[in-house]
Parts: structure tokens; C-alpha cells; sequence
């Protein structure tokens, strides 16, 4: 049903993106002299407002359109919100929702390096630029917005702009932007030359000719943004350079968007060309292994969690490949497993990567480092931030009963389904079969990243007597914003099986299938938690309680208590599992011995290790220098004489007008 | 069998079966090595001793430490229940395969957060080289697993392990393989040998124990009977696994079934034993490749179940 009227969930979407950008205009009117609470209700008011227009328009279409005078040119400023839109609405809601909490007292923390006007006014406009993407029901109102999110990203990531690390970063980023929007743009324009309107639904995609092209290019712009291998390079820079809140919103939601993207143009419009669907599945797969792998020898917690990002958005574009290979030759229940996992997946990705973002943001600016060689035994001393952050590791790693258990669950069940099918040729079982394999080492190298992330970062002792005497548990604010994440993830765990049939509805719409009742979730997940909590509690109380406990040392061999610094360290806890995988992360050591004789009284050891980029020496770095070299010869034109520049412009006219006489 | 009979059943086995499966292991290495070696039942004495024992914890230590051995004797007494190790059917459906791997996988989880919680060292090269098994380990289990699952067209374990799916029934090749795969893998999850021997506590071999060095009391009794339930539940499985390669085993009684299927874990058990006391421990950088002859035989049961043509 099509709806035009002003119902409540689209006038609750007007409604947001006014108050945004009245956030914006004060923010920036007032400059630093803006009251945290009240910036902060502001930004506040317009996520809650999503959340409702996504619980009330779901199961709708709207379509509506704004008054032609603010349309762009003589195209119309048009928004849909259906199902998809109102999951991916909802998320940026709860995740904005969550920011708007933690913002004011982060915030304080970082008085004095950033500008606060600039900080507030660029996430409102980011905030509502990210919804008026996803409700953009034609390309140009999607470049659009699209242009204005990655401007506001861009001045949020250069938030702390006197530092040279982010400067360093924003650079990057920025180029990563120009790039996935020129892709996007010229996929665009192509399909714009092929149907003859500007609007995604009409571009009916299947069993069209000529539209591998464009298509392919409208999956790698979105695939840059969204950071999948080998277009990933950026994210390990932007993420860590951003204040927290900005890094939650960018990983948690912002990625998800460009995955929106892929979904509404390619899968929604029927796009049945091979080629683009092994595309996905491919770089889904290598963007999956490359992420966590990267992510486990890392030591700085946000980069940590950048490329488990990239890990994770890798398994959601693998299985919107899936989905992409199974419709084509009828496997309607494979497909519609698959996409509803890649939505699933996208969903509480969204959750629990915002949920450790803000744990490393609380940790942040509680000790001052994110390094994990300085950390340790913070869950003394920052309780709710450790429990929040405990629960979102465990929640990455897909353990039961929590979300993305029941969303990696989905993906796995859909790679199975595909090996059964005998009707299939035995390449595509094998190559199903692979990849179910290669997500359980994922999900095994997952594990060790995380454990490692928690394990050294919040229990033991503390590495440094820095972070041994400052560590203190956050405010209430940030407090919160953990704690309604946390909750949230448990809760999309445990209600798992209503929200499965609910988005398997979704994607079957957009597969244009009939919905299945074998596309579901059958793991009886509320039953097994509530009979674990209840052992637990009771052999907790009965068994373990009553004893008597004795307070002691570590055990050390008996040489008395060990040094904080005797602990293990981030590397020397990965360095087995890196050890195997060294031809992909080539990870150099350098030593450095200094001392009236090296060998034998050595005075002051130096012991580096670092992590060779092939994927940035090999590739980024060669392009970058001969586009240099390029610009440079280009150089040369520019004498700065005006005389020859008139004979640039005297020739350029005779070369058009001779163009003009002779075609 | 009635089901109050059959969960007293499940009662004494998990209070019976453990103890000698892990008695059976050590008096057979004893017995090789020409010593008497402890009684069958040794384990159980321990565990009563250690529970009359006090508790000493690190003063590092949140609660995570203290609740661990509590979450790991759960999931191994819900996966005992689930899961079809003994030749009898389990009476709660819900034995999933990913859910399985992935609730042992909360087991582990847990089990390592507690050995890094003291700040020790041992406990900390214990867990890392406890994620580093478990890594390289996954994928030869969920492929064996999901090998047995092609052939009954679903992830459910119950379905794949039931006599009733006659799909499976002279498929033994398929079942050898997996079962050899199972075993080999249950080894190296278990940590014992040849990858770690489990008897010398030293820093260079430990990972079972170094995980466990700070656990005292009441604790450790909950924390090894969990690790022993949950060789008991592999070794079961690994003789379910051989049990259907015999065609003979889909036509006989159930109840008949069910002594085999204890006598096997018993007998897996007494095998075990025999390996442990013959074999020597592999280079810590040699461990990979046991790891992967786990994984070929998973991968040709994978290959027999796509190519072979099961019929449902």
C-alpha cells in the first residue's frame, strides 16, 4: 500500500530533520560558548522521533515528495520509507540516541582540542543527511545527501585538527569519499542513459542488457565507503581519529548506509548478472578473513575495532552476494535467508560496534590512552564500562544467546542450505562449503581478537602507573549510553525468532518472492538462557558462595608478587596466530641494541615491531605518487604568462567549433 | 523408558561415565608405563577433596573469575543433555550444530577471560595458546559436522546422529572419516597429547592447566568436572560416529544401542589411552599439522557427502 498523505511516521521524519538542522544553524551561531545539555536534548529529540517512525511505518510504503520549490533543478526531492528504510532508520535512531547521552560528558573531556560549535553543528548535519540517504527514493537526491554525509563525516573526523595524525587521517579519508562518490556517480549517470529516469525503482534491473557496468560501479563506490578489502585502506585511519561518538556513528551506522545502498539499487531492482554477484561474494569473503586478521595484532583498541568493522561488513556484503546468486537460478528460500541475514547482521552490527566504540571512547578518557600496552585492570575500577564492553565482545564473537549469534547463525544456516541443493553444480557446493569454512576460522580468529582486546585492556593489572592511578568510572551520561546498548543487544539476542520472521518478510519483498516458513529461526535461544542463568545461580549460591575465600597473590613460582609488567602484552598474546598468518601481515621486528658491547653488556634494548601495508605499498602508494608525478608534468602549463593562456583559450574554441561543424 | 527413568538415567551416567572415561585414560597410560597407577574412580575421590578444601583467589581477580567454573559446568551440562553422545536419544531436541560449536565457543570464552583475569602469566600464555588451537580448529569441526549435515538435509545434530534417518545408514566411509576427523580435533580442543601433554605443569607445555593454575577449591572441582564432561561428550560423539558406520546399528534395539554407546565412550576411551601412552608430544610449531590432517579428513567426508549422492 501506497500511502501520499502526511501519516505520522513521515511527518515524525520532517519533524527530525528540521530540528537537525536548527541544531546545526545554532551550533554553529553560538561556536564554543554552546550548553552541552541543551545541544545534546536537541540532538536527542529527532532520534527518538526515528525510532517512533520506524516502529509505527513498518510494514508501509510511503512515498513522498518534497514542495517542488526546494526540488534540485527539475528533479524532484523525493523519500520513500518502507520496511528497509525504517531498519535502517531505526538503528541510526537508537545508535543517535545512544550518542546524544554519551556526547556531553565526552565532551568535557576534550574541551579544550576541539571546537564545540563546529563538533555539534557537523553531526546534526551528518545525522540528518545519513537519514535523508536511506529515504532517498531517486539518485540525485541520494548524491545529494550522500555528499553533504560525507562533507560532515569529514569535519568530524578532523575534529582534533591540530593533531597531524588526524590530519594525516582526514586527507585520506576525504580521498576515499571523492572516490566512491565519482564511481557512484558515473554508475548513476550510466543507468540514468539506460531507463531514462533518475528514480530507483525504475530501473528494473533483471534481464536487462548493458547493465553489468553500471552496476558493478555503483557496488565498488558503496563498497568503498562501506570499507570492504581492497578499498578498506581508509577506515583504519578515520576511525581512530575521531572522538568516540563520531567513530560509533561512522562504524555503526554510516558503513551500514552504503550497505543500504547496495541493497536498495542492486537487490531491490532485480540485478541478476553473475558477475556482480561473485564480485560481492568475493571481496565479502576476502574483506571477512583481511579484517579480523588485521584486527588481532593491533594494539591500539580503535584500530582494533576499525578492522573488525571491516570483518564484519565483510560478512554482510557476502551474504547479500549469496542472496545475489540465489535468485537468479530459483533458490528463493537460500536467497531470502541470505538477505535477511546481510539486514540482520547490518542491524546489530550497528549495536554492538557503537557499544564498543563508546566503551573505548569512556576508556579514553578516563586513562587518556587507548594503547593496549599500557592498559590493565580496569574492571576494578570502571565496573559498568568493563560489563558493557564484556558484553559486547562477547557479542562480536557471536556467542549465544546474544545478537549476532542469532545473525551469524542466519548467514551460516544460508551457505548450508546452499550445499545441500544437488541441483547445483558441484564448483558452487565446494565453493559454499570453503567459505563455511572460512567463517569458522573467522569466527575463531574473532574470538582471539576479542578476548585479547578485553582481556588486556580490563582485566589483570594495569601496565602503566598512569592508567594504575588514573582510572575512574565514567558519568552517568556515558555511563547510560553503554548500558542501553548492552541492553539492547541482549534483547535483540533473545528475541531473536519474531525479528528473524519479520525480516525475512522484508527480504522477501525485495527478492520479489513468496515469504517461506523454512526461512527462520528454531533455536529455542530464551529457553537456553533462562536454564543457564538458573544453573549458574543456582550452583553459584549453593556451591561456590558458602565457602570460605582466601585473598592471596598471584601465583609466581614462589618469587613473591610478579611486576605489573610481567603480564603478557598484546603482541606476545597474538603472536602464535600471527606467526601462521605472517605472509599476509608481514610484521617486522626491528631490534635496536645499545651498549659498550652489543652482545655481551648490552645497556638499552629497543624492540619494535610493526606491520609492513602491503595493500598500501604495494598499490595506494605507487598510485599516489604517479598522480603526483602527473600533476606535476601537468605543471607545466601553468607559466603563469597571459599570453599563452589566450592561446589556450583561442585553440580550445577552434577545436569546438571545428568538433561542432564536423559531427 | 519413561522420562523420569531416563533423566535418572542421565544422572548417574553424568556422575558414573566422566569419572571413568578420565580413570580408564590414566590407568592405561599407567599400566603401559609398568606401574599400578591411580584406582578407576580417583577422579571422584578428588573431586570430593577438593570440595571439603578452602578457596584461595588472586586479590586481581573481578567476577568473572569466581563465576566461570559456574557458567562452564552449565553449558557442558545443557550441551550433555542435547547432544546424542550416548547411544540413547536425547530428550531435548535443540542440539543445532552451529549452536553447539558456538556455545563451546562460550565456554572457551569465558574459561579465558578467567585465566586472564589474575594477571598471571601462565594464564596468559595458556589462553593464548588455547585461542590459537581453537582458531586453527574450528573449521575441520564445523566441516566434519556439516558434512554428517548434508546428508540429512538439516543442521539439526539430533536429526544427523538419529537411527531413523536411514539416508545415512551405509555410509560408512562418510561416517569413518568424520568420526577419525572428530577424534582428532576432540584432542586438540582437549589439549592432551600430541599437542600438550597434560600431566607436566611446565610453562613450556602447559594449556589446559596453565589456564586453570589459580583455580582452588570448590572452584577447581566445578572446572575439571566441566573439562572432563566435556571429553566425555566428544569421545561419545567420536564412538556415535563409528557406531553408524556399521549398517548392523540402524536395525538394533535402541535399548541395546545404548549399552553399546556407554561401552564405546569407555572404549574411545581405553584407545585414547593407549595413544597417550605410545605417543610424543609434537613441536609446539608443528601443531598445525596435526590440526590439518584434521582437516583433510573432514574435507573428504565433505567431498563424499556433495559428491556421493546421498538420497534423503
Amino acid at each position: 500500500m501506497i500511502h501520499n498523505s502526511l501519516v505520522l511516521p513521515t511527518s515524525l521524519v520532517a519533524i527530525a530533520a528540521f530540528i537537525w538542522a536548527f541544531q546545526a544553524l545554532i551550533s554553529l551561531l553560538s561556536g564554543r560558548k554552546l550548553n552541552q545539555i541543551f545541544a545534546a536534548t536537541l540532538f536527542g529529540i529527532p532520534c527518538l522521533c526515528l525510532i517512533v517512525a520506524a516502529l509505527t511505518g513498518w510494514n508501509h510504503d510511503y512515498v513522498f515528495a518534497a514542495p517542488a520549490a526546494l526540488s534540485f533543478g527539475h528533479i524532484l526531492w523525493q523519500q520513500k520509507l518502507d520496511s528497509l528504510a525504517c531498519a535502517f532508520i531505526g538503528l541510526l535512531g537508537f545508535v543517535g540516541l545512544a550518542v546524544s547521552f554519551y556526547s556531553p560528558g565526552y565532551l568535557s573531556h576534550l574541551k579544550d582540542r576541539i571546537h564545540l560549535g563546529q563538533y555539534w553543528a557537523s553531526i546534526g548535519l551528518f545525522m540528518m543527511s545519513m537519514m535523508m540517504v536511506v529515504l532517498s527514493a531517486n539518485a540525485v537526491t541520494f548524491l545529494v545527501f550522500w555528499e553533504i554525509m560525507s562533507c560532515s563525516s569529514l569535519a568530524l573526523v578532523a575534529s582534533e585538527h591540530k593533531e597531524h595524525e588526524v590530519q594525516r587521517a582526514s586527507l585520506i579519508y576525504l580521498g576515499a569519499t571523492r572516490i566512491a562518490t565519482a564511481f557512484l556517480t558515473v554508475g548513476f549517470l550510466i543507468m540514468y542513459t539506460h531507463f531514462h529516469s533518475w528514480e530507483f525503482s525504475a530501473w528494473h534491473l533483471a534481464g536487462a542488457h548493458n547493465v553489468v557496468l553500471p552496476s558493478i560501479l555503483i557496488l565498488l563506490g558503496c563498497c568503498i565507503k562501506a570499507g570492504i578489502w581492497p578499498f578498506h585502506v581508509w577506515l583504519p585511519y578515520a576511525h581512530p581519529a575521531a572522538p568516540s561518538p563520531v567513530s560509533a556513528l561512522m562504524s555503526g551506522v554510516m558503513i551500514k548506509i552504503a550497505i543500504y545502498a547496495i541493497i536498495r539499487v542492486l537487490v531491490g531492482n532485480g540485478s541478476d548478472s553473475i558477475v556482480v554477484a561473485y564480485v560481492a561474494f568475493g571481496l565479502g569473503l576476502i574483506s571477512s578473513f583481511w579484517g579480523v586478521l588485521f584486527a588481532l595484532v593491533q594494539h591500539d583498541l580503535k584500530k582494533l575495532l576499525a578492522f573488525s568493522s571491516v570483518e564484519n561488513v565483510g560478512l554482510i556484503l557476502l551474504g547479500i552476494g549469496v542472496a545475489l546468486l540465489a535468485r537468479p537460478t530459483g533458490h528463493s528460500v537460500i536467497g531470502t535467508l541470505a538477505l535477511a541475514a546481510a539486514i540482520f547482521h547490518a542491524l546489530n552490527h550497528g549495536l554492538f560496534k557503537a557499544l564498543l566504540f563508546l566503551g573505548v571512547g569512556a576508556l579514553d578518557a578516563s586513562v587518556h590512552t587507548r594503547d593496549l600496552r599500557n592498559l590493565g585492570g580496569l574492571a576494578a575500577k570502571m565496573p559498568w564500562t568493563s560489563a558493557c564492553f564484556l558484553l559486547g565482545s562477547a557479542a562480536i564473537c557471536a556467542l549465544p544467546p546474544l545478537n549476532g549469534f542469532a545473525s551469524k547463525w542466519m548467514l551460516y544456516q544460508s551457505l548450508f542450505r546452499t550445499t545441500w541443493v544437488s541441483s547445483l553444480s558441484a564448483l558452487d557446493r565446494g565453493v559454499a562449503l570453503a567459505s563455511l569454512g572460512v567463517l569458522g576460522l573467522v569466527g575463531g580468529l574473532a574470538l582471539a581478537t576479542f578476548t585479547k582486546a578485553f582481556g588486556i585492556a580490563f582485566l589483570g593489572k594495569a601496565r602503566s602507573r598512569a592508567v594504575a592511578t588514573q582510572a575512574h568510572e565514567v558519568g552517568t551520561g556515558m555511563k547510560l549510553a553503554q548500558v542501553i546498548l548492552a541492553v539492547s543487544c541482549l534483547v535483540v539476542g533473545l528475541a531473536a525468532r519474531p525479528l528473524t520472521s519479520q525480516l525475512s518478510m522484508v527480504s522477501a519483498g525485495l527478492l520479489g518472492v513468496a515469504v517461506s516458513h523454512e526461512v527462520a529461526f528454531p533455536i529455542p535461544i530464551a529457553v537456553f538462557s533462562l536454564s543457564l542463568i538458573g544453573i549458574v545461580l543456582i550452583v553459584y549460591m549453593l556451591f561456590l558462595s558458602p565457602n570460605r575465600v582466601r585473598r592471596h597473590i598471584t601465583w609466581e613460582c614462589g618469587f613473591g608478587e610478579a611486576l605489573a609488567r610481567a603480564q603478557a602484552t598484546s603482541i606476545s598474546y597474538s603472536q602464535p596466530l600471527a606467526r601462521i598468518f605472517n605472509p599476509a601481515l608481514r610484521s617486522e621486528l626491528s631490534v635496536n641494541i645499545v651498549g659498550s658491547d652489543k652482545r655481551h653488556f648490552p645497556e638499552v634494548i629497543t624492540f619494535e615491531p610493526e606491520l609492513g601495508k602491503p595493500l598500501e605499498n604495494l598499490v595506494y602508494r605507487p598510485a599516489t605518487e604517479f598522480i603526483q608525478y602527473l600533476a606535476k608534468w601537468f605543471n607545466k602549463l601553468q607559466t603563469g604568462s597571459v599570453h599563452l593562456y589566450l592561446l589556450y583559450v583561442c585553440i580550445t574554441l577552434v577545436a569546438l567549433l571545428f568538433i561542432g561543424i564536423r559531427l | 523408558m519413561t522420562p523420569i527413568l531416563q533423566w535418572l538415567a542421565m544422572l548417574v551416567y553424568l556422575i558414573v561415565v566422566p569419572p571413568l572415561v578420565i580413570g580408564i585414560i590414566r590407568k592405561t597410560k599407567a599400566r603401559l608405563q609398568n606401574r599400578v597407577g591411580p584406582p578407576l574412580f580417583q577422579f571422584l575421590f578428588d573431586l570430593i577433596k577438593l570440595c571439603q578444601k578452602s578457596e584461595t583467589v588472586s586479590d586481581t581477580i573481578c567476577w568473572i573469575f569466581r563465576s566461570t567454573s559456574a557458567i562452564n559446568f552449565a553449558i557442558m551440562l545443557v550441551l550433555a543433555v542435547l547432544l546424542p553422545w550416548t547411544g540413547f536419544k536425547p530428550q531435548i531436541h535443540g542440539a543445532d550444530l552451529f549452536f553447539v560449536v558456538y556455545a563451546f565457543a562460550l565456554a572457551k570464552f569465558f574459561t579465558i577471560l578467567a585465566a586472564l583475569d589474575s594477571g598471571s602469566s601462565f594464564g596468559a600464555f595458556g589462553s593464548s595458546r588455547e585461542v590459537f588451537l581453537s582458531a586453527l580448529v574450528e573449521p575441520p569441526v564445523i566441516l566434519s559436522l556439516a558434512a554428517l549435515g548434508i546428508g540429512v538435509q538439516s543442521s539439526d545434530l539430533y536429526q544427523a546422529f538419529s537411527f531413523e534417518s536411514l539416508s545415512m545408514a551405509h555410509q560408512s566411509a562418510l561416517w569413518g572419516l568424520v568420526g577419525i576427523s572428530i577424534v582428532m580435533s576432540s584432542l586438540v580442543e582437549l589439549s592432551r597429547m600430541p599437542i600438550d601433554d597434560p600431566t607436566t605443569h611446565l610453562e613450556l607445555t602447559m594449556v589446559h592447566e596453565a589456564m586453570t593454575i589459580e583455580n582452588s577449591g570448590r572452584n577447581l572441582a566445578l572446572t575439571e568436572y566441566a573439562h572432563v564432561l566435556r571429553m566425555t561428550i566428544l569421545f561419545g560423539l567420536t564412538f556415535q560416529c563409528f557406531l553408524h558406520a556399521v549398517p548392523w546399528a540402524y536395525t538394533a534395539g535402541p535399548l541395546l544401542i545404548g549399552v553399546i554407546g556407554i561401552i564405546g565412550v569407555l572404549l574411545v576411551a581405553f584407545g585414547v589411552g593407549i595413544f597417550e601412552g605410545l605417543a610424543v608430544k609434537l613441536q609446539w610449531r608443528k601443531n598445525p599439522d596435526f590440526i590439518a590432517y584434521s582437516l583433510t579428513m573432514s574435507l573428504l567426508a565433505c567431498f563424499i557427502a556433495v559428491g556421493g549422492g546421498i538420497v534423503k
